[in-house]
């Protein structure tokens, strides 16, 4: 049973998280667009919605230039001793 | 049923759904032409079965019991991670960072390990039923997924959703019939990015309106959203090409 519930989870995770970085940074930028339409007045609560836009492109550039510079650094040794020979 | 509901939770439906069958194709069209027929697609219509048994059942749950602004912020979440675990993929891909989906690739391995395993022809294909099973039953939970978000809005928006994954399901099924090959034609990873970055528009719309956003023109505000999350991907796939020397070829699971 508990096989089979782990085997539940893991694909319910899977089907939602490939990067937690990218997942936690995600649940951040929404807990603040929550945090700031729930204390703030009319005005800003009615454009929390371009508030979480801004925090999500944000979010998309940073994770992607962070998976980039970690290629790059992967790449470099192969790079430097000729390319890749496997 | 109006055109903008069609448009709003039968397109992102089907497209999504169509690159999952594409998928799930593959495997079943490997154990098929391998193993014979029967088994696979007794294991395609039980996990069919599964999977309207969840979407039946979730989807009622949240469109009946969950109040509305509870419900766009729960869809909207679910949507955005989603979407955005899509996108980064395809931007992955796109920058050569990560390998690009290969369905001859998948086809050809698959067939192999299949092969090696041999087949006893007067018992039944346990073995073939239940790789069907589970190859359809794990790509379509993704459909379920996709169908149970665009439907929570309501019967017309569900209906909607569900009229899309089950057409992409037809088509993809009778080309891949007509082939009997693995679909390589299809251009997986454009469609993939497409349909994140929709994933995602429609997460950032549905949680903002969960929380109380007015965003202008409603839903007018979608096609800007999807615009600034295109081009963002867009800048990123340029980021990410300029920072891989020449050349360079990294495994996936290294970033």
């Amino acid at each position: 049973m508990s096989s089979v519930l782990r085997a539940i989870w893991d694909n319910t995770y899977g089907l939602l998280v490939d990067d937690g970085q990218l997942a936690i940074g995600a649940i951040a930028a929404l807990a603040i667009t929550w945090l700031v339409a729930q204390m703030s007045d009319e005005t800003v609560r009615e454009n929390a919605g371009w508030l979480l836009l801004v925090l999500v492109l944000a979010l998309v550039l940073a994770n992607l230039y962070r998976a980039g510079r970690n290629a790059r650094r992967a790449a470099q040794p192969a790079v430097a001793s000729g390319g890749d020979d496997t | 049923m109006d055109l903008t509901m069609l448009a709003i939770a039968a397109t992102p439906s089907f497209i999504a759904s169509a690159v999952e069958f594409v998928e799930a194709t593959t495997i079943v069209l490997a154990v098929g032409i391998t193993r014979g027929w029967r088994a696979p697609l007794v294991g395609t219509a039980l996990s069919v079965v599964t999977l309207a048994a969840i979407v039946a059942t979730l989807g009622v749950t949240l469109v009946t019991v969950v109040p509305e602004h509870l419900l766009l912020g729960i869809v909207g979440t679910l949507l955005l991670l989603f979407g955005l675990r899509w996108l980064r993929k395809a931007v992955l891909r796109f920058a050569g960072i990560v390998a690009v989906h290969d369905e001859d690739e998948i086809y050809r391995r698959e067939v192999a390990s299949l092969r090696e395993r041999g087949l006893r022809r007067t018992e039944w294909d346990w073995v073939g039923m239940a790789i069907a099973y589970k190859a359809v039953l794990l790509e379509g939970i993704e459909v379920a997924f996709i169908v149970i978000s665009f439907g929570a809005r309501g019967v017309s928006a569900m209906t909607a959703a569900i009229w899309g994954a089950v057409a992409a399901g037809v088509i993809v099924t009778a080309v891949a019939a007509a082939l009997r090959a693995p679909l390589t034609a299809v251009p997986e990873n454009w469609m993939k990015f497409g349909v994140g970055a929709m994933l995602t528009s429609f997460g950032v719309f549905w949680f903002g309106e969960g929380v109380g956003a007015e965003w202008p023109g409603d839903a007018v505000s979608i096609p800007v959203i999807l615009g600034a999350i295109l081009v963002t991907s867009w800048v990123a796939v340029q980021l990410l090409r300029g920072l891989l020397p020449e050349g360079a070829h990294v495994e996936a699971r290294n970033v």
